[in-house]
């Protein structure tokens, strides 16, 4: 920044001093001279400076030809022609862009002037509806949405919409069906994590389910919880599953069972219910823990059928050998749709599933367009700004 | 089993709904022989009303064709004097519809359907299970069990020391229907109770006073066993004293029925046809050591019979048959299903109004080698859905525990899988008119195969006279007498089916073969979607080499060879390359008829001037 210099008063007792004066502002003047030259000299070849694209009003774009450019580019700013100027950054010159954001960066709607290697141009920073650098995503939300809503309609019309084989919802009926005949309880376990956790609200969903399933059967059902957050949401679950099916009068309360939250209390507590109860069929379907394998085994032990679920991957060996079906991951939280087959919830199935297939198409293209050297088409279409 | 004393003579009736068939069998030699047949009417309804007048009639033609005496006036005479009379007389019993049964089970995949198998095992037709979960309201159960009147109702439910509670109010249900027999007014009705065993205080106090009430061991003991032979045993002993004793006739029948042991006389049960069926099944199935699939397709019903794993399963379709019930096969099957099979263009009016000629005409048999192709092609489809059905409930036992590896990760089997495995399938047989009476044998052979799709090494035969009623109640008093009949007289071999499973290019060589026939060794490439026959005769026996190209597979593995033992028959050997899992059939009308032509050809089953007859 260049500030406009006062002469010192000239000293009466010394000419030399004086001299000396006329010859520094001798020097000075050459100096500014110079320096007005070089920078007259280094005008940004290819300066332009304009709204920021595609945001919210809150940036300029001060761009130049890096090549072209000097050694270093200075870029100041001012709310009027005259300034005052404030410099903003300081740059080597092929960085070739500089974008005025942020902390002390321009408002919505101001005119702002930009001096770079002193030369001037002004522009206005404007919000823009539509963010350009976004239209990937919105496309890619569009398809995963039309996807949905193609086989909600589907769905809702009664169309079959397959869903392949799994072994152990399948299973659900059987388990509940071998309680029945032993006259033995049907013991459903819904992880170990708080109300909050998907895994949780999944596994009420398939609660529901089952909680029907039990009630036209007419045998007993346990609901062990570790989280007390939990037991309002059971309790609802399981009395509108009897519900449902006619039989209010066969629910009992007193079988959702809060019993502690802390992790191994939880487990020597149900692993008690297993060996005192012996229920016929065990059901762990939640966020599982280090606890899985001990619930499991003590399940074994009691001659149960048992079915287990969960998107924790750590606990699903321990589960695949003691119980007798696992859903792994996925398989999860297709339970809900795959038991209640509601059109809405086997539509938002299959659309999720279909998005993953094309995700999957992608990526085996992509990766086969990369390994040929032509990566970056793709890249380009996955790139957020 | 007859006890020290060798039978001479055996004389066996099975009294149908129509006909009373007779046949005489002898010890010639070392074994026995089936000597002559013969048959009458059944007179079991007005005006005779007694059925005893039908077994005579078909004695007498018995008496004139072998040319001996059996009959002393109204008397079979036992045991054999001389050349008069025979050591043993036994009947089965199909007539005034059999034996109809209701069952219950708490849940119907489980006891429900083990109640199920032990009915239909002991010959009778399930008409309904009645089950805890089955989602009808109790007073449609008990509407439903007063509508129905079964000749007797199976309770089972829970395991021993298992549920009470739902077992009691199956019997409640029962006793509030307080149903009457079908048969006969003067009787209570017959309930087997064969449920948990700790119920059974409660169940004699609501069912003791009301219905005839029989207790037997439990059926499901424990989840992981069935125990069917105590209710199955019930069954027939209550089938005698109660649902034959009503029946006109029958109790005259029941005291001619017997045979010659040292100690004298001893009285045989009358069974129930289907049960003698599954019994002669057993036999063979057991004595060489084989898996069987046996089927008899009549004019209503078709059933089913295997052996797999040694369970023996039997399975009645009720409503497939190929007279009274030949429009549910067309309703069930579809008709796209049926046209698959007609190897010439056809109008779908024309072929709706032959099937419906058909039912209401049901005695009348085909007068053109058109009308035969037609009720050839429904009868594939009739066998084709029974067998479905039969695949249904032959299966494991639902609600066991299931021991897993890791291993099972990503293929986790459930219970309750089926129990018919096609490619360890060693005999095929099939009964009834329209597979015994085919005009010719080949027409059998291609009916089997496109109905049961056997896979591997699979033997086919059918029942030469249907006698295997008669050979299953034999079984039960001299199963070396009717295994002799049986392998010597009751079948006709019609040759070895070889299929490989898989799918390849049409055209493209399936199969080779390397076959020490007779007449010498024969190679033999089979192009996929062909088939070859080669001769065999009955009686002979044939080592091959089989090569399945690609990944179609023998049984050995997939583009394995297998060498194997094939025995003949009066249509020899079949190598059917046409792909199985899965088989298809040219949905476009002119490539279907083509390749139909073509299989027809090769195994020359019709005259090969029916395309241009046809047209």
């Amino acid at each position: 920044m260049i500030k406009n210099r006062t002469p010192l008063p000239a000293s009466p007792s010394s000419a030399k001093r004086l001299a000396l004066s006329a010859c520094s502002g001798l020097v000075l003047f050459l100096g500014l001279a110079a320096l007005l030259a070089t920078s007259a000299a280094a005008a940004v070849p290819g300066l332009v400076v304009r709204d920021n694209p595609d945001d919210r009003g809150e940036a300029i774009l001060v761009e130049w030809d890096g090549e072209a450019a000097g050694d270093s580019v200075r870029v100041e700013r001012a709310e009027s022609e005259a300034g005052p100027w404030v410099m903003r950054r300081a740059l080597p010159g092929s960085a070739a862009r500089f974008v005025d954001q942020g902390e002390g960066g321009p408002e919505r709607g101001k005119t702002y002037f930009y001096r770079v290697n002193g030369q001037v141009l002004s522009a206005t920073p404007t919000a823009q509806w539509w963010n350009k650098g976004r239209t990937n995503l919105f496309l890619i939300l569009a398809l995963y949405l039309g996807l949905i809503m193609v086989f909600l309609n589907i769905a809702r019309k009664g169309g079959s919409l397959f869903i392949r084989k799994i072994a152990g919802l399948d299973a659900m009926e059987e388990a509940i069906g071998r309680a029945t005949e032993m006259g033995k309880p049907v013991l459903y376990v819904p992880g170990i994590d708080d109300a909050n956790n998907i895994q949780t609200i999944y596994s009420m969903a398939i609660l529901n389910s089952v909680a029907k399933m039990v009630a036209q059967y007419d045998t007993e059902l346990i609901v062990p919880l570790a989280k007390a957050f939990v037991l309002p949401l059971a309790e609802e679950t399981v009395r509108s599953g009897y519900m449902d099916v006619g039989r209010p009068d066969s629910f009992r309360a007193d079988n959702i069972r809060f019993l502690s939250d802390e992790q191994f209390a939880f487990t020597a507590a149900v692993n008690g219910i297993m060996l005192r109860e012996k229920p016929a069929a065990n059901l762990f379907l939640g966020s599982f823990f280090a606890e899985s394998l001990v619930l499991a085994e003590t399940g074994f032990t009691t001659g149960a059928i048992q079915i287990a679920g969960t998107a924790n991957i750590h606990q699903l060996p321990f589960f695949v050998v003691a119980c007798d079906y696992t859903m792994i991951g996925e398989e999860f939280f297709a339970t809900s749709a795959y038991l209640s087959r509601e059109p809405m919830l086997v539509g938002t199935l299959k659309g999720g599933d279909m998005m993953k297939l094309v995700i999957m198409v992608f990526l085996v293209v992509a990766a086969i367009a990369a390994t040929m050297g032509h990566s970056e088409a793709f890249r380009s279409l996955l790139v957020i700004r | 089993m007859s006890e020290g004393k060798e039978l001479r003579s055996i004389l066996a009736t099975d009294c149908g709904s129509t006909t009373t068939k007779a046949i005489l069998i002898e010890k010639q030699g070392d074994s026995y022989r089936l000597v002559v047949r013969g048959e009458a009417p059944t007179t079991v309804e007005a005006p005779f009303e007694d059925v005893t007048k039908g077994v005579l009639n078909a004695i007498m033609e018995v008496e004139e064709l072998a040319g001996r005496k059996l009959l002393d006036g109204d008397k079979i005479i036992v045991p054999q004097n001389g050349t008069e009379g025979v050591d043993a007389y036994l009947s089965t019993s199909s007539a005034g519809g059999g034996l109809q049964m209701m069952v219950t089970g708490v849940v119907k995949s489980m006891t429900g359907e083990s109640a199920e198998r032990a009915a239909l095992g002991a010959g009778a037709i399930v008409m309904d299970i009645v089950a805890s979960n089955d989602r009808r309201l109790p007073h449609e159960k008990i509407r439903r069990i007063r509508d129905l009147r079964p000749d007797m109702i199976l309770l089972s439910g829970g395991i021993d020391g298992g549920t009470k509670t739902h077992v009691v109010e199956l019997a409640e249900i029962i006793a509030a229907a307080d149903p009457r027999p079908r048969l006969g007014s003067s009787y209570d009705l017959p309930v087997i109770y064969a449920g948990n065993q700790d119920a059974i205080p409660e169940i004699e106090e609501r069912l003791g006073g009301k219905t005839s009430l029989e207790v037997t061991e439990n059926i499901r003991p424990v989840m992981e066993r069935e125990n069917l032979m105590p209710a199955r045993h019930k069954i027939h002993d209550l089938f005698m004293e109660h649902v034959m004793a009503q029946a006109p006739g029958y109790k005259k029948l029941m005291s001619w029925t017997g045979y010659q042991t040292n100690s004298g006389w001893t009285s045989a049960p009358i069974m129930p046809t289907p049960a003698a069926v599954g019994n002669i099944i057993q036999t063979i199935a057991k004595q060489e050591g084989i898996q069987v699939v046996g089927v008899d397709i009549g004019g209503a019903t078709t059933d089913v019979f295997s052996v797999f794993q040694d369970v023996f399963n039997r399975t009645v379709s009720a409503n497939l048959g190929m007279s009274y019930s030949v429009s549910n096969v067309l309703a069930e099957a579809g008709l796209p299903n049926v046209m698959r099979w007609v190897p010439f263009d056809m109008d779908e009016s024309e072929l709706r109004n032959r099937i419906k000629n058909k039912m209401i005409r049901p005695t009348t048999i085909p007068q053109s080698l058109e009308e035969l192709i037609i009720e050839q092609a429904i009868s594939r489809e009739a066998l084709r859905l029974a067998f479905e059905q039969h695949k249904a409930l032959a299966v494991g036992l639902k609600g066991v525990q299931q021991e897993r590896t890791i291993s099972d990760t990503f293929e986790q089997s459930s219970s309750g899988e089926t129990l018919i495995d096609l490619l360890g399938l060693d005999l095929l047989v099939g009964s009834g008119g329209v597979l015994s009476h085919a005009p010719r044998r080949i027409q059998s052979v291609l009916m089997m195969l496109d109905a049961f799709l056997p896979e591997g090494v699979t033997q086919l035969a059918v029942d030469s006279i249907f006698m295997m009623p008669q050979l299953g109640v034999l079984a039960e008093v001299n199963e070396r007498a009717a295994t002799d009949v049986f392998v010597a007289d009751c079948l006709i071999r019609l040759g070895t089916a070889v299929a490989p499973i898989g799918k390849g290019k049409e055209g493209q060589t399936a199969l080779k073969a390397t076959i020490q026939l007779p007449s010498g060794a024969q190679h033999v490439e089979v192009p996929f979607g062909s088939m070859v026959r080669l001769p065999l005769a009955v009686g002979e026996t044939a080592n091959a080499t089989f090569e399945p190209q690609g990944k179609l597979d023998l049984g050995s593995g997939p583009g394995k060879s297998l060498q194997t033992e094939l025995v003949g028959g009066v249509g020899g050997i079949f190598l059917d390359c046409r792909g199985r899992r899965p088989f298809e059939i040219p949905t476009d009308p002119a490539s279907r008829i083509r390749k139909l032509t073509e299989w027809s050809d090769a195994l020359e089953v019709y005259p090969k001037e029916h395309a241009t007859a046809s047209a």
